[in-house]
């Protein structure tokens, strides 16, 4: 392929950021259960899915970066809080074990969805880097799912947390399903996978299967979106998240560490 | 079991033969093991709280990702060490489980260092220069112990601290040929580490329980000849890095080649690990109670689930 | 021959060369037992090489991570931050020598 358009470009910003934001949000936030899991081994389990994930947005900052845009770690440690478009899911501050498993799972699921969308956008160098996260990601999904059929299987007190974190994670879903930027720019791509409804159909459909397969009922419609969808101005949670993250850095901004 | 049989054990420890988890052993040999093994997989397992404090503010990319997976070894060797002290403590009957509450409930210690504050992050690249430094140090010289799978997976455990290290000194580096601010951290960082480290060998004449190790190969090095190692190896780097030496005592015999150096505080040390009463430790051992008590409902759920959903463990 | 007949068991067969290494896969044995297995596998696998210790294992109870391929770890590519190799401290070491001449003179080539 030629080089991208203009209008292409600006897609593919439009398309990358907000995943590559996903992605290393929840990585972060990931990072936080360290030495905090039920157990050594589901210790080292989630440790290895934090790290791919920051990881893939590293990747994901740096395609961009190929095309002229701001380093990846100058996305992470000097963007203004009202140009990060991560969804809402992802940056929640920890709570409890049953909440954070089952916000992994919906991310998990919904994650592989887009990465098939995404991989019909006709740019190479995007294939490729989605083609390397693949081969991380299914065991994400699959390690998901056996942490939800544990809960679901392991006994009334179990299921009976598996139920409160869905019900409570549930109103955190419609965000991720859209992307940032002029409606419906993802069209120059004529790949209509890449449709918030058709990701939307497609996610409702996995998740139905597998809540009947676990035995948990549907909790009715995923809301629609809000108007600002992936928009964080004046978000007292973000602007939280980031001055710790960057706390470290902005001792000696120019420096190296 | 008779003394013939403690005779043999003797012969073939001496013969520098290495004995396996299911051969017979004194039960001295076999509760000092325990001991030594389940204080060290317990802080590793410690030795992750430290480090996690800084994991959210690492300053970059790398230094992030890279600190994430150093924790992850630090529960990694700790896995490894847990399941050697389990095999152990078969005779027992003192599983994960208990052994893992050992350290919530107070009956099995910890190494002072991580029960210390890391208040920078000058003070997180210290811990992996200083502390896996001589982590590093009493490790190698375990690699001859005469229990075989101690040996066996100290050698896993030693190659990756060797990227600990490495990961430690980019960190020191950096800060070293950083600004005046970044550099009087890591100076603040290396003061405050030092008598620390000069504790975490133990006491100039050893006790009791590491004369019976010695007698039993478990360990073939003092308490001082691994402190003399350490120090002579880190003197010269912290001199290296323009940095004071945290000890003025510090002087080197040029004919022993045996380094002077000032006694940290013994007794305030030996009280902290004893009692739990460092700067850290509740703090610390309150997060490992969250963990392992507040979340054994999902260990317990994981098991009842196997025998619901076939399809789990296929 | 009826196909009927049940086969002897099959128990796969590691070693440890020497006390310090990690057990080996070397290949299986028909056996009646797991202690037939370890009598078995001693002529089977053991006639030119010693070993230090052999283990026996019913085939039936392995499970393989090929027929689970999310379970298969794959090719770190960017995980140089986790390995040794991506690191290179000795030229900074270097330059920290030149800037401090006389103190570096004991400090050993690591």
């Amino acid at each position: 392929m030629e080089r991208p358009t203009h209008d292409q470009v600006s897609s593919l910003e439009h398309l990358l950021i907000p995943m590559a934001d996903d992605e290393w949000m929840i990585g972060h936030r990931g990072s936080e259960w360290l030495a905090l899991a039920p157990d050594l081994e589901e210790d080292l389990a989630l440790s290895s899915t934090s790290q791919d994930e920051m990881g893939h947005a590293k990747l994901l900052y740096e395609l961009l970066e190929e095309l002229g845009q701001p380093s990846a770690d100058e996305r992470i440690f000097s963007r203004d809080a009202s140009h990060w478009h991560h969804a809402a899911l992802t940056t929640r501050p920890r709570q409890g074990w049953a909440e954070w498993s089952v916000r992994r799972y919906f991310y998990e699921v919904f994650d592989q969805i887009r990465r098939s969308a995404l991989s019909h956008v006709p740019y190479p160098p995007l294939v490729a880097a989605l083609r390397k996260m693949d081969r991380e990601e299914v065991y994400h999904v699959a390690h998901q799912r056996s942490v939800m059929a544990a809960m679901a299987y392991g006994g009334s007190e179990s299921f009976g947390y598996l139920n409160e974190a869905v019900a409570d994670v549930w109103p955190l879903l419609p965000d991720l399903f859209e992307w940032t930027g002029p409606d419906e720019h993802w069209v120059v791509w004529d790949a209509g996978v890449l449709a918030p409804s058709a990701m939307r159909g497609q996610f409702e459909a996995t998740v139905r299967q597998d809540f009947h397969k676990w035995g948990l009922s549907w909790p009715g419609d995923i809301g629609p979106a809000r108007r600002e969808a992936r928009h964080h101005d004046n978000s007292a949670e973000l602007e939280a998240l980031l001055t710790e993250m960057r706390s470290v850095r902005t001792i000696a901004p120019a420096s190296a560490w | 079991m008779s003394e013939a049989a403690e005779t043999r054990f003797m012969e073939r420890i001496e013969a520098g033969e290495l004995i396996e988890a299911t051969d017979w052993m004194p039960e001295e040999y076999r509760k000092l093991l325990i001991k030594q093994i389940h204080m060290h997989g317990i802080s590793e397992i410690m030795g992750a709280y430290p480090e996690r404090e800084w994991v959210t503010k690492a300053p970059t990319i790398e230094r992030k990702l890279a600190l994430n997976a150093k924790i992850q070894d630090e529960i990694g060797h700790g896995q490894i060490l847990m399941r050697l002290a389990e095999d152990l403590s078969r005779p027992y009957n003192r599983g994960r489980e208990i052994l893992m509450s050992d350290v919530i409930e107070g009956r099995v210690k910890f190494h002072n260092v991580f029960h210390m504050a890391a208040p920078t992050w000058a003070d997180a690249g210290v811990v992996s220069f200083l502390v896996d430094g001589g982590a590093i140090v009493t490790q190698t010289s375990l690699l001859t112990s005469s229990y075989a799978p101690y040996g066996r997976m100290l050698k896993r455990i030693v190659a990756e601290e060797s990227f600990h290290m490495q990961y430690g000194e980019a960190i020191i580096l950096a800060l070293a040929s950083g600004t005046e601010e970044q550099r009087e951290m890591l100076q603040g960082a290396i003061d405050r580490w030092w008598p620390t480290m000069m504790f975490f060998f133990g006491p100039r004449e050893m006790g009791k329980g590491s004369q019976r190790m010695m007698y039993y190969r478990i360990r073939s090095q003092t308490n001082e000849e691994l402190r003399q190692k350490f120090i002579n190896r880190y003197i010269p780097r912290i001199k290296t890095l323009g940095l004071k030496v945290p000890d003025p005592a510090a002087k080197q015999d040029p004919d022993t080649g045996v380094w002077s150096y000032t006694d940290p505080d013994w007794e305030w040390y030996s009280n902290v690990v004893y009692n739990n009463v460092g700067p850290k430790s509740q703090e610390r051992i309150a997060l490992r109670r969250q963990a392992h008590n507040d979340l054994r409902w999902f260990r317990e759920a994981r098991m009842r689930a196997v025998e619901v959903d076939a399809s789990v463990g296929a | 021959m009826s196909a009927d007949i049940k086969d002897v068991p099959v128990y796969e067969i590691f070693t440890q060369a020497e006390a310090l290494s990690f057990a080996t896969h070397v290949g299986s044995v028909r056996a009646s037992s797991a202690k037939d297995a370890l009598e078995m596998a001693r002529e089977a696998y053991f006639r030119r090489d010693a070993a230090f210790d052999i283990w026996v294992v019913p085939q039936d109870q392995i499970l393989h991570a090929r027929n689970f391929p999310e379970t298969l770890p794959p090719v770190r590519e960017d995980k140089g931050y986790r390995l040794t190799s991506g690191y290179d401290n000795s030229l900074m070491w270097k330059k920290m020598k030149a800037l401090h001449p006389s103190e570096s003179e004991n400090m050993t080539a690591q």
